[in-house]
This record gives C-alpha cells, structure tokens and sequence, in this order.
C-alpha cells in the first residue's frame, strides 16, 4: 500500500504534484507556541476552533511565528534571546531549515513572508551596537540570508506588512529598549528610550516613522494588528510608573496622527501597563487587547475609543481575528471564543500556549 | 552588621508541638485572629521599619553631600569623598523601590543614569566643560538639563574618572560639582518629601493610588523582584559578559572602586524586604534566610572590588557562582513567596516580551 508520503513523493518525482497548500492541511487557521508537560517547547497549528492540526518540536522556547502566504510552511521563532528559527513543513510538522542570525545579533520572536511568498523578513537585535535590524531572507534559495536593513529604532519586536494598494510596507514596532544577552532581559535604556512605528518598504527605505509624544516616551510599542480597511492597531508596555493610568493601545493610520484609546478610563490599570497581543474583530469595529499580568482581555470601539468588554481569563496572552469574532489562549492550556458578552471555553490542551496565536491567512 | 541581621531572632511566636495538641481549637483560632493582625502590620512594618527610614536617610545624606560639595570639589579630600560614599551608599539601599516617589518628574533617571551602554555621561560632562555655561548651573536650568550629566554616576565621572577629576577650567569643574550635588539633593528630598507627606499613606490606606492591600504587597514584591533582577543581570551580569569576552569595565561605579559594594548593599536591603513579605511564615523566612546568607557571605569575601576578577579564569567562577546563588534566590523567591502574596507565576504573566 502506497503511504501518503510516499505517494506525494512519486508525484512530485513525476513532475506532476500540483504545489503543495494550506488547503492540504485540515483546516489549520492559527499557529502558536507551546510547551508540554514535561518541558518541551514545540509549534502547534490549531483549528478555527482551537483543536490542534499538528505539532513539531521545537529547540528552545517559542515566541511568534509567521506562515509562507501560499506553501504549507511556517517559520518559528525562537523567544528573544533565541537564536533559532526553524522551518516547519506544516504538513508533517519536518524541520524544512534551521536560520541561525549572523553573530551579534538574535531574534526577537517575529516575523513576516513578502506577499509574494519569495521573502521572510525577521525582526533581529544587532546587540553589540544597540541597533534593531530586519533580517532578509530568499525563501527559493534555502531561506539564504541575503541582506539586512535597519528597523529604525531599537528593538524592533512585532512587524506587519502593510499592502494597502501601491508598494507594500513593512509596519515595525520598534519598542526601543535596548537589551543585551550578557544582562538577560534587563533594560538597559530606559531613561532615554523612544519607540517608535517604522513604515518601510520591502527594500529597508524609511517611508514614514511615527512617535508617541513625550510624556509617554517610556510606552514601548510592541503588537500590532491590521484591520481591513488598513488602520494599524497597536499595543503598548509601559516601562514607568505602575500606578500611571496610561493608554495600552492605538490606532493609527498611516499619514494622520495616531488615536490611543480610552486614553482616561480607569479601568486601563486591570492591565497592568502591560498589552501582550492585540487583534481586530473581524469588522475592524472593534479592537482587543490581552494582559497575562493582569489576566484580563478589553475590546475596545474603534470609532469611539471606549471600553466595551472586559474578559478576565489567568494567564490569557494569545489573541487573534477569528471568523466568528476573536480567539484567546492562556498559559494553562486553554482556547476561548470571545464574543459581546460570551466566553466560549473551545478546547482545553495539556500545554502551555505561549504568547502569540498568529493567524495563518 | 549583616551578622546581626543574619541572626535577628524570629519576629513571630513559636508554640510548642506539644502544646498544639491540646489545644487544636484554642491555636486554630489563635492563628487566624494572628495571621489577620499580623497581615494588617507587614505594609505599616515595611514602611515605618524599611522604607521611610531609607528614604529620609537618603535625603539627608543627600543634604549633607551638596553642603560639602559647596565648598570642596577636590575629590580627594575625605569630608568629600565620605559624603559622597555615604550618600550613593544610601541611594542604592533604595534603588529597587522604583514606584511612585522616585518616579515622579524621572527623579530616579536623574539620581541614577546607568547603565551607561551608549557611553552618555562623559560626552554629556565634556559638552558641559567645553561650554562652561555659567547659566546651566541655576538649579532650574541644570534640573533641565541631560539626566546623563546628573545623578551619581556621573559626580561619580566628575571625581575619580582621570580625565575630568581635573579638567579645566578648575572653577567651573567646582561649580559644576556643586550644581550636581545640590541636583541630587534636591531629587533625594522631593522622593522623601513625597513618601512621607502622602505616599506612605496611599499605601497604607489602599483605596485610591491602590485598590486593595493585594495591590500594595504585589508592589513590594515586584521592587524585591526588581531589585534582584538589577542584581544578578546588570550589577554581576554585565560585568561578566561571557566567557570569551568579559566586561570588566562594564562594572557598576567600577571607577570609585563600589562595584561589590553596590552588590553587598542591595543584597542588605532586599533581605528585609523579603522577609516582612514572608509575613511570618517561619518555614519560608528559614530559607530565605539561609538563601540571602550564601551570596552576602560570598560577596563579603570576594575581596575584588571592581570586579576586575571577571576577566581572570582563577577568579571568574566565583563572580558566576555569586550570580547563581542571586537566581537561585530569585527562583525560590518566585516558587514560595509570589504565590502567598497573590502573585500567579504564570506561563505569559511572568515576565514579558
């Protein structure tokens, strides 16, 4: 009996495979970072409503991932400092490629294809010299590193691409915190940090650069979302002051000032200054945010910047765009539709999901 | 000093096991109506027993230091150099409490710019020299200024770096001291002033500033967290840099040779804290105990200064292993401590990215 395995190799040998897609997969809509019970981290692809589709293993802890536009591959990323980032073939969970950075430099756990597929651009740290730099990948060519660019900032973590009719863009968020490897996760800039929205082109040329004003110079833009009509949703960590009630997330659109949301409500401090994932509803009438310190998500409207539902969930920290309405992951193994006034508990794993559920189309 | 604190005796009572059983009804009631009074008590305790003592300690050495500065700017001299120690001795015994006062208007930024990776502080210093502005140094304008060229570590530069310990022109090196520490004074007082006239009070109270007592103690916890995290990843971390390539010249305040120092300091401080966040749990204080003993006694023996034992594989694992006991205290600290004070250690929540 042929396996199915084999079967697609001899087509392929053949010549006559049509290219492998998502669409061979089962349906898997999202993909996140995990860990098992016994330490383990791995890359789960996970169904609309949160079952899982497959896993591989990964080497080390996982941050975020990005998935190929058309090809049954997805890259994850190593959580920053890692250096890995391991392509997967999503249909048997293969290790396709390892991307090691070049010396200096580490990952930050982002990243994303071109839209064409032919491109995987990485958010990395150029360390020794405290520079956020975008890695350039050529995905035909065994995902060769051909070339790099600055982010212009420093620590660029989260990335879009912004293909809104002319050239597409690369959206950075440059959370500018400089970090080093010798000194683990500790801030090393805060009195002078500036974060900043970075527009780009695909080629690294600045198009547009957007920085909060200075009584919240030491709010780091980190997340980001896109709604369909092109307005970039940001989420924001605060670095000051615990008891500031200041905003978590924006909305910008690019050539206009941004719009940070319910910018005076008290309840912004359930967050704890802390905005780990941020997505639209699938409208873009409406934005969330996730707070694993605070365990708590807030959707907030768009067109009037008010808080219109809060879900408190331990450990919530993945949040993306479902059909239906939004998708929530915690720490403790749980998925969650998120929906007015509902939560949907949909699946319950024996894993750990980590801070990300990335969307796959 | 440390040795007295080591061996403080238990600020809890102990009851027999022998008398327990008898009296099984008599202690259950016993111990709820004490742990009620005695959670009431750790954030008055941490106040009135750590906190506000530290910060008027600071203001005042902080006073102290701009009167010397006034009138003495040759760093040599000791009334000089013992207000400085004194005063940065008294800065690093609350650094970790980096919430409210000290956050206000960045006056902690300005006590305190380091680390220093992009090498700020001597341009910042040179600019000033160069311009000998006359006008900088109204307490107004030099409160304006780059928070590069003030705080600590940049008098530090201005009194024992060679290179500006006695730059020209000597008058306006004086008057910028000067300027400098009346800065640093008048940061030190504003915190103090704050702590004492209503922050103290917000915490006490917590109902405004922070909701509930929950709040207040997740505060302390977080500063002690804080305060290890500097320690082990910035203070030794830094300095160690890897094996191949070690950092000794990354080492805190390594010029005025405080470096360790700073470490026994911080590791004096942070110990009281974690024990009145242990709020009576014997079997918790033992090991927090025995967990703040072995890196306080380690680094009392180092006998290295500035850490220059870094670069020196004879001496290295000695700094490696002070900064694996400061972990190990951190994990215990995280596994037993956070989860009584509410803190959840999360798979997200614990820290961020």
């Amino acid at each position: 009996m042929t396996s199915r395995r084999g079967f697609i190799a001899g087509l392929l040998a053949s010549g006559l495979a049509p290219s492998p897609s998502w669409a061979d997969l089962g349906g898997p809509a999202f993909l996140s970072a995990a860990k098992d019970p016994t330490g383990n981290h791995l890359l789960a692809g996970l169904s609309d409503a949160g079952a899982i589709r497959f896993t591989c293993p990964l080497p080390g802890r996982g941050h975020a991932a990005a998935a190929h536009p058309h090809r049954p591959e997805a890259v994850a990323f190593a959580r920053r400092p890692g250096r890995f980032a391991d392509v997967i073939d999503c249909r048997d969970g293969a290790r396709l490629a390892r991307l090691l950075p070049p010396t200096g430099h580490h990952f930050y756990g982002h990243g994303r294809f071109s839209p064409d597929g032919s491109r995987l651009f990485t958010t990395e740290n150029d360390f020794e010299n405290a520079q956020g730099v975008i890695g350039v990948w050529e995905v035909k060519q065994d995902y060769r590193r051909i070339r790099s660019f600055s982010s212009g900032g420093i620590g660029p973590h989260d990335m879009l691409l912004w293909n809104m009719g002319g050239e597409p863009q690369l959206v950075i968020a440059n959370g500018g915190i400089e970090t080093h490897p010798d000194s683990g996760r500790a801030k090393l800039n805060l009195p002078e940090m500036r974060s900043n929205l970075t527009l780009m082109s695909l080629e690294g040329e600045p198009q547009e650069v957007m920085e909060l004003s200075q009584e919240l110079q030491l709010n780091s833009i980190r997340h980001l979302c896109l709604s369909p009509d092109g307005t970039i949703g940001f989420a924001m960590q605060w670095q000051g002051d615990s008891g500031a009630v200041v905003p978590i997330v924006g909305l910008y659109q690019p050539g206009s000032t941004p719009r940070l949301l319910a910018a005076e409500d008290p309840r912004l401090r359930g967050l704890q200054g802390y905005g780990g994932s941020v997505a639209f509803t699938p409208d873009g009438a409406e934005i969330a945010v996730s707070s694993p310190r605070g365990g708590l998500v807030q959707v907030m409207q768009s067109a009037n910047a008010q808080i219109i539902h809060e879900y408190h969930l331990r450990d919530v920290c993945g949040l993306a765009t479902s059909p239906s309405g939004l998708l929530a992951s915690t720490g403790l193994g749980q998925t969650f539709a998120l929906k007015k006034d509902l939560i949907e508990l949909k699946q319950q794993h024996d894993l750990a999901w980590d801070n990300h559920l990335v969307p796959l189309i | 000093m440390i040795f007295r604190q080591l061996i403080a005796p238990p600020s809890f009572v102990f009851w027999k096991a022998s008398e327990l059983k008898h009296t099984l009804f008599a202690l259950t009631t016993a111990a709820c109506l004490f742990a009620t009074a005695s959670r009431a008590d750790l954030v008055d305790e941490i106040l009135n027993d750590q906190i506000l003592p530290a910060m008027q300690a600071l203001a005042e050495s902080s006073q102290d230091l701009a009167r010397v500065a006034e009138t003495i700017c040759r760093p040599g001299a000791s009334p000089l150099r013992d207000a400085y120690a004194q005063a940065f001795d008294d800065w690093i015994r609350v650094s970790h409490l980096r919430f409210g006062p000290s956050e206000t208007d960045n006056r902690a930024f300005a006590l305190a710019f380091w680390p220093d990776s992009r090498g700020k502080t001597p341009k910042t210093l040179a600019n000033h020299l160069r311009a000998a502005d006359p006008s900088l140094l109204t307490p107004e304008s030099f409160a304006q200024s780059s928070i590069a060229g003030r705080g600590f570590y940049a008098l530090e530069f201005m009194y024992f770096d060679s290179g500006f310990n006695s730059a020209k022109p000597h008058e306006y090196r004086c008057a910028l001291t000067a300027a400098m520490a009346r800065d640093i004074a008048a940061n030190a007082t504003a915190i103090h002033r704050d702590w004492q006239g209503s922050y103290a009070d917000q915490m006490r109270q917590a109902s405004g500033r922070y909701q509930n007592e929950t709040e207040v103690k997740q505060e302390l916890f977080k500063a002690l967290n804080t305060g290890l995290q500097v320690l082990s990843d910035m203070r030794l971390g830094r300095p160690l840099g890897s094996f191949d390539k070690p950092r000794p010249r990354r080492a805190e305040a390594w010029r005025s040779g405080r470096s360790l120092h700073h470490i026994v300091l911080a590791l004096q401080s942070l110990h009281p804290l974690a024990i009145a966040l242990a709020d009576g749990d014997q079997e918790l204080i033992k090991k927090l105990d025995a967990a703040f003993q072995k890196p306080i006694l380690r680094a009392l023996r180092l006998e290295d200064p500035r850490l220059e034992g870094v670069a020196d594989p004879a001496k290295r694992f000695r700094i490696e292993a002070l900064q694996q006991e400061v972990n190990d205290l951190r994990n215990l600290i995280a596994s037993d401590l956070g989860p009584s004070l509410g803190v959840l250690a999360g798979f997200n929540s614990l820290d961020g990215d």
